[in-house]
């Protein structure tokens, strides 16, 4: 799976538009929901996504298959891209609403990417299963890309204990990833 | 000030000066614990885009997200800097996206708009046959914009090809001259010719032949006084042709542009 997309970058270097475009048709609906998480922003989300491909294109950003699988590499761009934007943006500021209302019905709509058809109702289990500031810690770490002594504002925490509780959320949040795939596999 | 191991979160999320990014840098390459714990932060959170509720994206966003990729130039494969750690946030700062550049499909629809009226097209022209097939070896003319004067210039696009072109038209002496300097072609095979076609509502008017030499560059130089006199060009395009004859485009439009 990713060797085809290590594939498809590679044709696109070559100046092949249409990797591009294939790479896009994979990849547009996991980013552009991935950046509405992250901005709960239509117009930001195309922007973000459009500035992403222009990096991919252009090259100013360029993916090494010895670090990592290229989805992971293309979501981290579009995540520092995300966050650069609505740094910019002044109206998007922290909001701690939850995101309740779902858009869309999800009936075949992950079906497009299998890898996140596959790790999305584990990923989502493992989240509610965190304790509530668990999840606003790794809320205002990932999704909202916030600066430390941000979080320990919002948080009420002292500014060097920010750390320690942002790993012991993420290393929660990974066993119940674990203990999720273990069931998945038992079963 | 504070201790270099205590940035590792905002150099995470990008939250550090160049300056800071830069100094944190330098710091990462001693430290071991700060690269691991950048190491286990990505692994931790690797998994996380996944958990996004999914949104369809509004109708029309892929033709105008990638109309405005293919308007930017097109990639450079032989850069040199070695893809560094965490650069994915590095060039962040350095580059001006053009914001709503949302043109996207004009020079594709043009193409496509020159193929259906051309391929219409019986007009017989009349055969001039003054302009000779032009070699681009050993230099391509050269546009000199501080002696002749440069009406307009314009780049010629085409869709799923790498093949571009500029053209300029350049009055010099009273006369007018269309060049073209075109690059990224794709070989030719036998006696096929690239054509030069100056277009006016739909009627195409040959306006050169180049060949593409080794390195898929090719040129010509077109004196604009075999054509008709005072005419609004709507513009310019270049085909593949089978030969050096064609009076209307037989081929396929490579590459085009408005005027
Ligand atoms: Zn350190």
């Amino acid at each position: 799976m990713s060797n085809r997309d290590a594939e498809l970058y590679q044709k696109m270097i070559d100046g092949d538009k249409q990797s591009l475009e294939a790479l896009y048709d994979k990849y547009e609906k996991l980013l552009y929901s991935f950046v509405i998480k992250l901005s709960s922003d239509e117009t930001l989300a195309e922007e973000v996504l459009q500035e992403v491909f222009i990096k991919l294109w252009t090259q100013k950003a360029k993916y090494d298959n010895t670090k990592g699988k290229f989805s992971s590499w293309l979501v981290t761009i579009t995540r520092y891209t995300a966050i650069d934007q609505i740094r910019g943006n002044k109206k998007h500021n922290v909001s701690l609403q939850e995101e309740t209302d779902v858009p869309e019905e999800q009936t075949q709509s992950t079906e497009d990417l299998v890898e996140w058809k596959e790790k999305s109702a584990v990923m989502k289990q493992a989240v509610q299963k965190l304790s509530d500031d668990q999840k606003q810690m790794v809320d205002l770490f990932y999704f909202k890309g916030l600066s430390q002594s941000k979080i320990a504002e919002q948080c009420n925490l002292p500014l060097g204990t920010v750390k320690g509780r942002l790993r012991l959320a993420l290393k929660h949040l990974k066993e119940h990833v674990s203990a999720l795939e273990g069931g998945i596999r038992d079963a | 000030m504070r201790n270099e191991c205590d940035k590792v979160l905002d150099y995470f999320n990008d939250q550090l000066s160049e300056n800071e990014k830069a100094q944190f840098e330098q710091h990462l390459e001693s430290c071991s614990e700060c690269r691991e714990e950048l190491e286990e932060l990505r692994e931790l959170t690797a998994d996380l885009p996944f958990s996004s509720e999914p949104v369809d994206p509004p109708e029309g966003m892929k033709d105008r997200v990638l109309g405005a990729v293919f308007e930017e130039d097109e990639p450079v494969s032989n850069e040199e800097d070695p893809v560094v750690y965490m650069d994915e946030h590095r060039e962040q700062k350095q580059e001006q996206v053009p914001k709503q550049s949302k043109r996207p499909w004009v020079v594709r629809g043009l193409a496509a708009a020159l193929i259906l009226s051309l391929v219409g097209n019986l007009y017989a022209l009349t055969n001039n046959g003054q302009e000779q097939v032009s070699d681009p070896e050993p230099e391509p003319p050269q546009i000199e914009e501080s002696t002749d004067q440069v009406a307009k210039r314009v780049q010629l696009k085409g869709e799923n090809t790498q093949a571009n072109a500029t053209a300029a038209m350049i009055r010099q002496n009273e006369k007018e001259l269309l060049t073209i300097q075109a690059e990224q072609l794709t070989p030719l095979q036998g006696e096929e010719v690239y054509q030069v076609w100056l277009i006016q509502g739909e009627t195409p008017y040959r306006a050169g032949t180049f060949v593409a030499n080794e390195n898929g560059e090719g040129a010509v130089a077109f004196s604009m006084d075999q054509l008709p006199e005072d005419v609004e060009w709507d513009a310019v395009a270049v085909s593949k042709e089978p030969d050096a004859n064609s009076e209307t485009p037989q081929g396929e439009v490579v590459m085009s542009s408005s005027l």
